[in-house]
């Protein structure tokens, strides 16, 4: 521990919005990186209003998202549909070596912000590029969304559903911060080539191509005409031992009975029916399997009328393996999370505690963060550091290139 | 272009570890130029049986999750049991650039591979380290899967819930393969920290830690005691502008209409029921928000009565937004999944087609995946190039701890 943090020193422009490529520069910072993050003067990026705009989001007074995904970041309101910001932009470019785009291709060719267009300014930079959908074919300019591009185009939400029930539901961000991951591995391959070349480079991904990935085995499946699956819910089960059954407080109970040929008479003792071990209708694994209705018809009810903690009693130590569907309220308390460096404190007494990307060094603990800049919080700083003088940033200030 | 551009060529890996998110990372590894060596004990790893032994998995004549999980990696059978293994192993160790591992924190410990273990054998080794939980706390030991520790526990499943439903579905591998990124990540972030230092060092992550990064927000956001309702089901959405339909051929078409007060009249228009625009119960967006039932009643019954095809050129006709659900036999023919990227072909004439890992480089392309390896298929050549003579090899077979 405390060797210097693995990317300290590399100065990353984040030219981003909303989450996936946000996200990878956080999970930079926290390493180390020095992430500026340019965004328009006024509003800044989009994201730091999802708190209070997005109806999918948990309603809080505190900017909680900000915390995740603005968390160790600099910020520079710089306008670059104005030409008084290109300079500016060139001299962050000059000294960057990491930059993050995820502008559809249209908006990059018109800001000029491709790789071909930065490339000449600074042939050493890695070149970091999110879509929705590719640099290519026919949905390339198409703005991509987590619940579009990720779970929808790439067959999730169909597959995740019970027979002949609606699509499965994703929740907000859950395939942009998936993405996110693959986005820093992107850079680090990015960032090994220029040192093994001495040359920067383009890396990037797509939300549609991270969906199908994490889909891949039913893809891979589908893709040489396997015969898919169906879940059946709950209630209808093809084995009503390895089931899901909700309890007295509307807690999910996963029975996961696999052994009910040695666990059976242990059972109907623990659910206080020792009269079903000799019921000619279950007698044994077959006739379960094939009465799996009918024996969901009796446990049901039992299940339904303790509650989960009352099962965990009964169950505990029976040797009937069983699990409980988490629920996100306890996980934030759970002694396990710590142990596995899930939640990390900050020092932004607004929100006090945060979400620690997931990837874990022997060597370094991610950054501790403190409350997010606000838009354009540090403008002037960072020209400074390029060398503006205080009439140079009046005048940008001036021309509304600069907020 | 050449394969002498992959970046991670000359790399050596061992990958000894089974199932899916740890075997994936060391694929993607693969992909950009590794070599990687599979370690399995004499049974194999499970993951070769799992397209039958899984009750989720699409059934095919190809083995392609195998094939998915597997490709350029070569096959060496070693009981790491029999202590005759040892000197195999350390020999594999002081040749190997990064081990990757999944073993429980327990069976580590008994079979001598833990990180302090291994380090004295090769101080430049970097040890890569999936658990489900974490690397200690109560449930340390406890074998984690994608559907119990990223899916279950995190609290994913019961946040993926519609309202009185039964918890989410997971896809099979689903969380497995967003995490084999994270553990990528790691991988290459501690190759930065052996460029800088010389030293090899210990990196991991956990399904629990992937999870609870994906659903990030409701995390974060039950940090700040916030919490997200379940989502109502579609027969009461909050608003039936942003709501899923069953169209006639039983597909699914994602309404995610923001702007309503602009798009409800083409809307209407589209679906054959102008006389609606002019309807005061529908007139404003408050309105609609306030009678969502009864509005999505009158759109269910309309959208049921033609099939998705037609949808998608009516709503693409009216510039309606939505979103695609595809489904997973959809996804291998649409050529924006091929211009993404992610549906290569491949060198294995029985599995054509399979889903490249989403990383993209405008440098190299990925390695094309040929067949996996058979079980101990290159078992004496890999103890060869190690150093073992064929003397040792013999004798290693002999006592069934080479096959």
């Amino acid at each position: 521990m405390n060797q210097p943090l693995p990317l300290a020193g590399l100065v990353v422009l984040d030219i981003s919005t909303f989450i996936a490529a946000p996200a990878a520069a956080v999970a930079l910072a926290d390493y180390g990186a020095d992430v500026i993050k340019i965004e328009a003067p006024g509003e800044g990026d989009p994201h730091r209003h999802n708190y209070k705009r997005a109806a999918t989001y948990p309603r809080s007074d505190s900017n909680f998202p900000l915390q995740l995904d603005g968390r160790l970041k600099r910020s520079l309101a710089l306008d670059l549909k104005k030409e008084e910001s290109r300079p500016v932009l060139e001299k962050l470019v000059k000294r960057a070596d990491i930059m993050i785009v995820n502008f559809p291709p249209p908006a990059r060719l018109r800001l000029r912000l491709r790789w071909e267009d930065m490339q000449p300014i600074n042939p050493r930079l890695v070149y970091c590029s999110l879509t929705g959908y590719g640099e290519s074919g026919p949905d390339r300019d198409r703005p991509g969304f987590d619940v579009t591009a990720y779970f929808g185009r790439s067959g999730i939400l169909d597959a995740a559903r019970y027979e002949g029930g609606p699509p499965g539901l994703s929740l907000p961000a859950q395939g942009d911060r998936a993405t996110a991951m693959t986005l820093v591995a992107a850079i680090l391959l990015g960032l090994r080539h220029r040192d093994q070349t001495g040359e920067g480079c383009w890396v990037g991904t797509s939300l549609y191509a991270n969906g199908a990935w994490a889909n891949g085995t039913t893809l891979a499946g589908a893709a040489i005409g396997g015969t898919l699956v169906t879940r059946e819910p709950p209630h209808k089960p093809k084995n009503a031992l390895t089931n899901l059954y909700r309890t007295q407080d509307d807690r999910w109970l996963q029975l996961l009975m696999v052994r009910d040929d040695r666990l059976w008479p242990t059972f109907c003792r623990v659910i206080g029916q020792p009269e079903l071990e000799t019921d000619p209708r279950f007698t044994d694994r077959e006739e379960r399997r094939q009465r799996a209705l009918e024996l969901h018809a009796v446990i049901a009810p039992l299940f339904a009328a303790r509650t989960y903690a009352e099962w965990e009693a009964l169950l505990s130590k029976t040797g009937i393996p069983f699990g409980v569907i988490g629920r996100v309220a306890d996980v934030v308390d759970d002694e396990q999370a710590k142990h596995a460096g899930i939640f990390a404190d900050t020092t932004n007494p607004e929100v006090p505690r945060t979400v620690n990307n997931p990837i874990r060094l022997g060597f370094a603990k991610p950054r501790v963060s403190g409350k997010p800049s606000a838009v354009g919080e540090n403008s002037e700083e960072i020209l400074r550091e390029l060398a503006y003088s205080e009439a140079e940033i009046e005048a940008l200030r001036k021309a509304g290139a600069l907020g | 272009m050449a394969e002498s551009a992959l970046p991670l060529q000359g790399l050596k890996v061992l990958d000894i570890s089974s199932f899916i998110a740890a075997p994936a990372a060391a694929v993607v590894l693969g992909d950009w130029g590794a070599d990687v060596v599979k370690v399995e004990g004499p049974e194999g790893d499970p993951n070769r049986r799992i397209m039958t032994d899984s009750a989720n998995y699409p059934k095919a004549a190809v083995n392609y999750p195998w094939e998915m999980d597997s490709r350029n990696k070569r096959s060496l059978v070693l009981d790491l049991k029999k202590p005759e293994a040892r000197a195999a192993l350390e020999r594999l160790l002081k040749w190997a650039d990064v081990l990757i591992c999944n073993f429980p924190p327990l069976v580590r410990e008994k079979l001598k591979l833990g990180y302090d273990d291994v380090k004295p054998v090769n101080p430049r080794l970097i040890y890569a380290s999936l658990t489900g939980y974490g690397e200690s706390g109560p449930d340390r030991d406890r074998p984690g899967f994608d559907a119990t520790a990223y899916f279950a526990r995190s609290g994913l499943l019961d946040a993926q819930r519609y309202e009185g439903g039964p918890p989410g579905v997971p896809g099979p591998a689903q969380g497995d393969r967003a995490t084999a990124m994270a553990l990528v990540s790691s991988i290459l972030m501690a190759l930065i920290h052996r460029m800088k230092t010389g030293e090899g060092s210990w990196v991991g992550t956990s399904l629990l830690g992937n999870g609870l990064w994906s659903c990030g927000v409701i995390a974060q956001a039950a940090l700040a005691n916030a919490y997200l309702p379940h989502r109502p089901p579609p027969e009461r959405p909050r608003s039936a502008l942003g709501n899923i339909y069953r169209t006639s051929d039983d597909r699914w078409l994602q309404l995610t209409i923001v702007q309503e007060d602009k798009m409800w009249p083409p809307l209407a228009e589209a679906i054959g029921r102008p006389e609606l625009i002019a309807d005061d119960r529908f007139a404003q967006t408050a309105e609609r928000r306030k009678r969502s039932a009864e509005l999505a009643a009158i759109l269910s019954e309309a959208f049921a009565s033609e099939p998705y095809a037609h949808w998608g050129r009516v709503l693409a006709a009216g510039g309606i937004t939505f979103g695609v659900i595809s489904r997973p036999q959809d996804v291998p023919h649409d050529e924006q999944a091929v211009a993404c990227g992610a549906i290569v072909d491949t060198a294995i004439p029985e599995l054509p087609r399979t889903l490249s890992n989403p990383i993209r480089l405008g440098f190299a392309e990925q390695r094309t995946a040929h067949p996996a390896p058979g079980l101990g298929q290159h078992s004496e050549q890999i103890l060869r190039e190690v150093g073992l003579e064929a003397r040792e090899i013999a004798a290693l077979k002999s006592i069934g701890a080479v096959k």
